[in-house]
């Protein structure tokens, strides 16, 4: 496998790259997506890998400068394994001839050449100026000639001016292994980035979009609202303290005498290449109203049962019902098993009326390990949840 | 609805100005003050900010211009497609960024948006306007530089996102074309992405323009100089 340089990609796709796919970086226009390709570069070059890089829009010093001040890196990562074709090359095999077939065979001469020269394992093509001089067909069939073993691996990054119809085309004509789709909401504000796995050719991992930042040169995906809920004093402001790295609860005294959150948890925190915020709703009846609203927009949902109360299921079976009718990713986390007299996972089940599609997790909140294993499988969850 | 000064009595009299969210081809011959004028369009006014695509001039001969016209060096920002090529290792600042060439469209994009990004975010200068959405004039100079680094269809599409996007950001955009190096197909295409057109044209060294697309303005020539970047009818 080959990294994508991005932890939380990597894990969405199963550990990586295959060896030998073809690949597809496409970015909308404005889109600051140009780390995607760089990062996946990066880890190949620190993997020993040998690369090459077709850059026929700017020089190989420009590029250098560029991809190590994006990735934070020192310009000494280039004195690794790669070897570039850049726009100085372009322009001699531009003027070498005026009949694009002739150009089409300079340029995959110069690629084939490179390639077995320097027993390159990847190559990284910006495509768009070939595309330019010799149409889709020829730019992706100058590509193909870079796959000189099964074993070559092919990444493309492209700017995608003709939008979802472009992509459409590229599943269907043409056989990538991986297409990811890189955009930009251009709301004015906020403004937010997010990449969708748009095909995969080796595992079943469904479309998917998800938000990222870029921080520190890194891609970081980012899950924006985890909404943390379930009956009161089932453990939710615990299981948001224990999860975070940083959060805040606002609490009263309820009128058993226990602290009851009165209008929300927040939670923040940064794990396995996702940054993630929680969001805890109030349990007590009389904040049913704000419960809705705090799950709008949300990319999954923790149910939080108190797994010695069966007596609180009925009103568990209320927040599910909410979470239905959001068509959300779910999974719950019983909690407080660590005491005696707790419910079995057939009893939840059946009480609560859930498929065995929907993980239960005993676990204790005070636990941080325990509050992980559940937001790791919600996060295996919404990445390939099926709408 | 925001309307953007133009400084040109003749214009601001009868439509209040260039309205929020439009775009307008600037189509002369060389040496016709073109980009005097478009730089005079787009000089931000109080509260303003102006951002500059300039594919022939360095970024700092760009803020030269704009600071001899008294714009306000804090509100331009420039995205230069010429200095990397001869500094490759220039680094970006929030007013001044850099892409590799003007065959860089990608690059184009991505400093568009951070850009505006950071006007939108307040990061973009010290004492912001308070005014929201704050209001961008942008200058593309040249849009015949990108044309003859990119294939039509490809710039056509790519015009198209980025007046998209200075629409949605209730903006006024001004495009250099020069009409002497392009067939009338390339003009007209150019022309369907745009809200008007401002022709310019020189004579027996008398220089003219006309505008044409805002409602209640007549498209009549009328004969113009540029005196200290303010865009001057003469008689």
């Amino acid at each position: 496998m080959i990294s994508t340089g991005i932890n939380g990609i990597d894990e969405m796709l199963g550990g990586g790259i295959p060896k030998g796919s073809w690949v597809l970086y496409s970015m909308e226009p404005g889109v600051d997506g140009q780390l995607f390709t760089i990062s996946t570069l990066f880890s190949a070059l620190k993997k020993g890998l040998s690369c090459l890089v077709v850059l026929p829009h700017t020089t190989f010093d420009i590029f250098k400068y560029d991809a190590a001040a994006k990735r934070g890196c020192p310009l000494e990562i280039f004195n690794k394994k790669v070897v570039f074709i850049d726009a100085i090359d372009r322009e001699r095999i531009e003027k070498s001839s005026r009949k694009r077939k002739e150009v089409q065979k300079k340029w995959e001469a110069r690629i084939e050449k490179l390639c077995t020269e320097n027993d390159v394992d990847v190559v990284f093509i910006y495509v768009d100026l070939i595309n330019d001089d010799l149409g889709l067909d020829g730019a992706l069939s100058v590509a193909n000639t870079a796959k000189t073993t099964s074993k070559t691996t092919v990444i493309l990054e492209h700017l995608n001016l003709d939008g979802k119809r472009c992509i459409e085309r590229f599943i269907k004509k043409y056989t990538f292994d991986l297409i990811i789709s890189i955009s930009s909401s251009f709301r004015t504000h906020p403004h937010f980035d997010y990449f969708t796995l748009m095909h995969t050719s080796w595992s079943t991992v469904p479309k998917r979009s998800v938000p990222f930042v870029i921080t520190e040169g890194n891609v970081v995906p980012y899950i924006p609202k985890i909404v943390v809920t379930g009956p009161a004093q089932s453990g939710k402001s615990t299981f948001i303290t224990s999860a975070s790295d940083f959060g805040v609860s606002i609490d009263r005294r309820g009128t058993t005498g226990d602290p009851t959150t009165v209008a929300m948890d927040f939670g923040w925190l940064s794990w396995k290449d996702f940054d993630i915020t929680l969001y805890g709703t109030p349990g007590e009846p009389r904040f049913d109203p704000i419960v809705p609203n705090l799950l709008n927009h949300a990319m999954g949902v923790i149910l939080v049962v108190d797994a010695t109360k069966p007596q609180a299921l009925e009103r568990a079976r209320y927040h599910i019902q909410l979470i239905k009718e959001k068509h959300l990713p779910m999974v719950v986390a019983a909690n407080k098993a660590d005491l005696p007299k707790t419910m079995s996972d057939s009893q939840i089940r059946k009480e609560l009326q859930l498929g065995e599609d929907i993980p239960i997790f005993f676990i204790s909140a005070t636990r941080k390990s325990d509050v992980r294993l559940v937001l790791e499988s919600l996060i295996n969850f919404i990445t390939k949840f099926t709408y | 609805m925001y309307n953007f000064k133009t400084g040109i009595a003749h214009i601001d009299a009868v439509s209040g100005g260039f309205e929020a969210g439009t775009n307008f081809l600037i189509l002369a011959p060389p040496m016709s003050l073109a980009e005097e004028l478009a730089y005079s369009l787009t000089r931000p006014l109080t509260g303003e900010y102006a951002i500059v695509l300039s594919t022939n001039d360095r970024a700092a001969e760009v803020v030269d211009a704009f600071k001899v016209i008294g714009g306000d060096k804090r509100y331009v920002g420039t995205i230069d497609a010429i200095t990397k090529s001869s500094s490759p290792g220039i680094a970006d600042t929030n007013r001044l960024m850099f892409v590799a060439s003007p065959t860089d469209l990608t690059g184009i994009g991505i400093k568009f948006s951070k850009m505006v990004e950071l006007i939108f975010d307040g990061d973009f200068s010290d004492g912001e306007s308070g005014l929201f959405p704050p209001p961008v004039r942008f200058c593309v100079n040249s849009v015949s530089t990108l044309l003859m680094y990119r294939k039509l269809e490809v710039l056509y599409q790519f015009l198209h996102v980025l007046t998209s996007k200075l629409k949605k950001i209730d903006g006024v955009g001004f495009y250099l074309l020069n009409k002497e190096s392009f067939d009338d197909k390339t003009v007209s295409l150019i022309k369907q992405l745009m809200t008007g057109v401002i022709e310019v044209k020189v004579e027996q060294n008398v220089h003219s323009m006309r505008v044409q697309g805002i409602k209640g303005l007549s498209s009549d020539w009328l004969k113009f100089s540029v005196q200290k970047g303010q865009v001057v009818i003469t008689p």
